[in-house]
């Protein structure tokens, strides 16, 4: 069971509660919420805000393919997953990503919510705009995307 | 034929738009699209170096969501996105 989402933050809020209310079952005994944040200092600069950009459909894309690759690759088959990611601007200390996992036991919930949140960083096309104290801004340098 | 080139992260500031379109020979490649815009970038922005270094590690992406290789052929009036190194999360 899997909900991924782009959240355009103009248009809507990323909120905890929908994760909450999605992983929830008695069938699972553990549940994982990860939560990504603006930090306040990048590389010895004080950050104000993070604009995000994104390719939607490729980001839901592989949100898709790397739910489908944890059947084989983690040998979790029983799960509940909620992913979504924030699009546009976003102020310091407030969310940009919510993952929510849900699992029998919490060893592979761990690994689970773990095994996500390193995926996107390698996988999703998604870019940070940080912005500074001094009014400047800079898109963050990031790393090529990797294919399978 | 003419083709439209999407803009990501910061290959933004390419254009105040959120796309660059191109004049290209039928049945070019990507490997082919990226040297138009390093042309473009010449001419634009005098060569600037940041620019260049964006196009030289992009990946680019088909109109259908898939990630395309350098050989990959445009086919007529098809919508390529530019996909710079990312780091979301």
């Amino acid at each position: 069971m899997l909900h991924a989402k782009v959240i355009e933050i103009k248009k809507e809020k990323i909120e905890i509660s929908r994760a909450e209310q999605f992983v929830a079952s008695s069938k699972f005994g553990a549940s994982i919420f990860f939560t990504g944040t603006v930090r306040d200092v990048n590389e010895n600069k004080k950050v104000t805000g993070i604009t995000y950009d994104s390719h939607d459909d490729l980001v839901i894309k592989s949100f898709e393919e790397i739910y489908k690759e944890v059947d084989e690759k983690l040998h979790i088959k029983d799960k509940a997953v909620f992913i979504e990611h924030v699009k546009g601007y976003v102020r310091l200390g407030e969310i940009s990503i919510v993952i929510a996992v849900a699992c029998p036991h919490r060893s592979e919930a761990y690994d689970l919510s773990r095994y996500i949140i390193e995926e996107i960083k390698k996988r999703s096309p998604i870019w940070k705009k940080e912005h500074y104290e001094n009014e400047e801004s800079e898109w963050l340098k990031g790393n090529p995307i990797q294919t399978n | 034929m003419k083709i439209k080139l999407e803009l990501f992260g910061a290959s933004r500031d390419l254009s105040n738009k959120d796309y660059l379109e191109f004049n290209i020979d039928e049945k070019s490649s990507i490997k082919e699209l990226r040297k138009k815009l390093i042309n473009y970038v010449d001419d634009k922005f005098k060569g600037n170096y940041n620019f260049k270094k964006i196009i030289e590690t992009s990946t680019f992406c088909s109109e259908d969501n898939n990630i395309v290789s350098d050989n990959y052929k445009i086919i007529k009036d098809k919508k390529i996105g530019i996909i710079p190194p990312i780091g979301g999360g």
